[in-house]
């Protein structure tokens, strides 16, 4: 079976890619679009990096998968406990252990929620990660080292800047646009270096690289790429920004084009994007308005000494929210969720809500929330506040927010003390949006078709079906069969297994895959796919 | 007090040298002015550089080290129901000794 590359560009839509290939930015995509297919790939419910790749390696939702946010957080006392989700806390396999386990030779390169590193048969470096930390994200351990000697390249610089990523939620100076978008140039180049060397010298079955920079620079950058934005007349600076966007796009193309090169004539290549990407033009302060309503109180930070009130100002300044616990019933602990939490009482005459209460609560909130109106366009703000069931259905739903908002442009909601609640942005900005991108080439896949969108979860049975792997029963999606050639497909029928293995299972093993079950349930559930008859 | 012998799977050396070990390797690439060479009255913030994502990674190596994730780090972290400004290092493996040992008591 032919080799099968994955390319994954964090955020990208068509709304850019579409002007950019046009244009000629993206000689190399566009050639590669018109040889095979494409689709909007819809993703998560709250569509967000953690969640949305996770589920892309694990064909399972974030209800069953478990990964919600970047931030985990628990309420401590008076306090909120803040850490961040990481491989340890993915309650599914990944597609990296499964294809590991059946024989193959994988390469994983940035992909979030990696880290710890899983120990599988081939390389894998986690993304999302600071340069400081990237040595304990390297699997085998010793790829580190080669990697530090490979010419050229900077470990500093291949890693997460956790102050810059302050910064897509606090806006960016003007003097500071070039800066961003170079630092994200000579990341994607570092990437590109390493996914290029281990081609080379280590090749794999499975190999899959993402670039994050599109997200990046999308966030902060979105009216310089989106033609429906671009200045009519720009000044010469944003001239300048928009020329080094471009160039980030033009050499990112040259990347995917070398990596494409350098594979075997019959890999199957896919490229894939977690969510996409459009405008947001308004502000909506939602514990600002859950005070309003009177179900928040912030905390009084009282008197305090010089050096108590900078550990409170700086954890303000990294969106920490400080409440008044015993009078607050709802409230939202990240920006990046667009969640609410239900304070629920522990007992009678604690603080929070009663269990009997829970429920009509929820659904005046939900009321509340859908009559909040922009005063400046007259417009709904909120088109959708979903419960975590309908949100998220699965073994994990009792972690996610009580009520996953969205707003009517897509945006993520400030968390901030700051009034008035809703207000109209003076520049747009990036924001994510359900509509991703999907598109294939190789052996097998059809040429030149725009398919039907297909859920995210969809992307783990097409790959492990392209590397000829058995697609475990318990994958929430089918094989997205209208991306290939029937008589492709014909040759290679789609063969169920069976369920996927804990996480816990000591890295689920290396052995052999399965025999192919006749078992009556798997028989069932390939039925139930629409596999067979 | 108790030593690393209560983690579960662990060899018997102090957990204060396996702490101190975990801070050596994990610095090792940080070019730090710092050159004392770590020992329990070493400073996370004052002496090491520590960010608060420093501290989240610090957590995750020590819970993979003694293989355990039911640690309760918020009262290492937090005292009064608000964060502490600055750890030391013997003040970790204070926290280990204290909650590796319980555990095994427990």
């Amino acid at each position: 079976m032919s080799r099968t590359l994955l390319i994954g560009l964090d955020g990208a839509t068509f709304t850019i890619l579409d002007p950019l290939m046009r244009s000629g930015v993206m000689p190399f995509l566009r050639d590669f679009v018109a040889g095979g297919v494409r689709a909007e790939l819809l993703s998560t419910p709250n569509p967000l990096t953690p969640p949305a790749w996770t589920t892309l390696m694990t064909g399972r939702n974030p209800g069953s998968h478990g990964i919600f946010d970047f931030i985990r957080a628990e309420e401590r006392g008076e306090e909120m406990y803040f850490t961040l989700y990481n491989s340890r806390d993915i309650r599914c396999e990944t597609i990296w252990s499964i294809a590991s386990r059946s024989g193959k030779r994988i390469t994983s390169l940035n992909f979030p929620m990696m880290s710890p590193p899983p120990e599988v048969s081939g390389c894998v470096i986690a993304g999302m990660v600071s340069w400081k930390h990237l040595k304990r994200a390297v699997h085998p351990p010793d790829l580190y080292e080669e990697l530090k000697r490979l010419p050229g390249l900077s470990y500093k610089e291949m890693g997460w800047d956790f102050e810059l990523e302050k910064k897509i939620l606090q806006g960016v100076d003007q003097k500071e646009y070039e800066e961003w978008i170079r630092f994200h140039i000579k990341r994607e180049r570092h990437w590109f270096e390493i996914a290029r060397h281990l081609m080379r010298t280590k090749p794999a079955d499975l190999t899959a690289v993402m670039f994050d920079g599109v997200d990046k620079i999308q966030h902060i950058c979105w009216r310089f790429l989106d033609p429906a934005w671009t200045p009519a007349a720009p000044s010469a600076w944003e001239r300048t920004i928009t020329d080094l966007c471009h160039q980030y796009f033009r050499e990112l193309d040259s990347y995917v084009a070398e990596l494409i090169g350098m594979a075997d004539p019959d890999s199957r290549v896919f490229m894939a994007s977690d969510h996409g990407f459009g405008a947001s033009t308004q502000i909506f302060r939602v514990n600002a308005w859950l005070h309003e309503q009177g179900y928040l109180t912030w905390r009084d930070p009282g008197l305090m000494d010089e050096e108590a009130k900078k550990s409170w100002e700086r954890r303000l300044d990294s969106n920490f929210v400080i409440l008044d616990w015993e009078n607050t019933k709802a409230y939202a602990r990240t920006t990046s969720s667009n969640g609410i939490y239900i304070r629920r009482s522990p007992g009678p005459g604690r603080p929070g809500i009663p269990a009997h209460e829970y429920e009509p609560f929820r659904r005046g909130l939900i009321e509340k929330l859908l009559q909040i109106v922009n005063p400046d366009t007259g417009r709904r703000v909120i088109s959708g506040a979903l419960t975590r069931e309908e949100a998220f259905p699965g073994t994990q739903s009792s972690h996610a927010p009580d009520l996953t908002l969205v707003l009517s442009d897509n945006g993520f909601v400030s968390i901030k003390n700051i009034t008035p609640v809703v207000q109209s942005r003076q520049e747009v900005a990036g924001t994510h949006r359900p509509e991703g991108i999907f598109m294939a080439g190789g052996p097998g896949v059809k040429k030149g078709d725009r398919l039907p969108a297909f859920a995210i979860a969809g992307m783990a049975p097409l790959l492990l079906h392209s590397l000829g792997l058995e697609i475990p029963a318990d994958f929430e999606e089918r094989l997205p069969q209208a991306a290939f050639e029937p008589s492709w497909l014909r040759a290679h029928p789609v063969r169920l297994g069976e369920k996927t293995r804990s996480p816990e299972s000591p890295h689920s093993g290396r052995g052999p895959a399965p025999e192919e079950s006749e078992d009556p349930v798997v028989l069932e559930r390939l039925k139930a796919l629409g596999y067979i008859e | 007090m108790g030593n690393a012998q209560s983690a579960a799977g662990t060899d018997r050396k102090p957990i204060l040298k396996e702490v101190i070990g975990i801070l050596e390797d994990m610095t090792s690439d940080w070019d730090l002015e710092f050159s004392g060479g770590i020992g329990p009255d070493t400073r996370l913030i004052g002496d090491l550089a520590f960010e608060s994502i420093d501290m989240v990674q610090l957590v995750v190596a020590i819970e993979e080290r003694f293989k355990r994730r039911d640690l309760p780090i918020e009262k290492l972290l937090m005292e009064d129901g608000r964060y502490v400004d600055d750890l030391r290092v013997g003040d970790v493996a204070g926290f280990l000794e204290e909650h590796l040992g319980a555990a095994e008591c427990g």
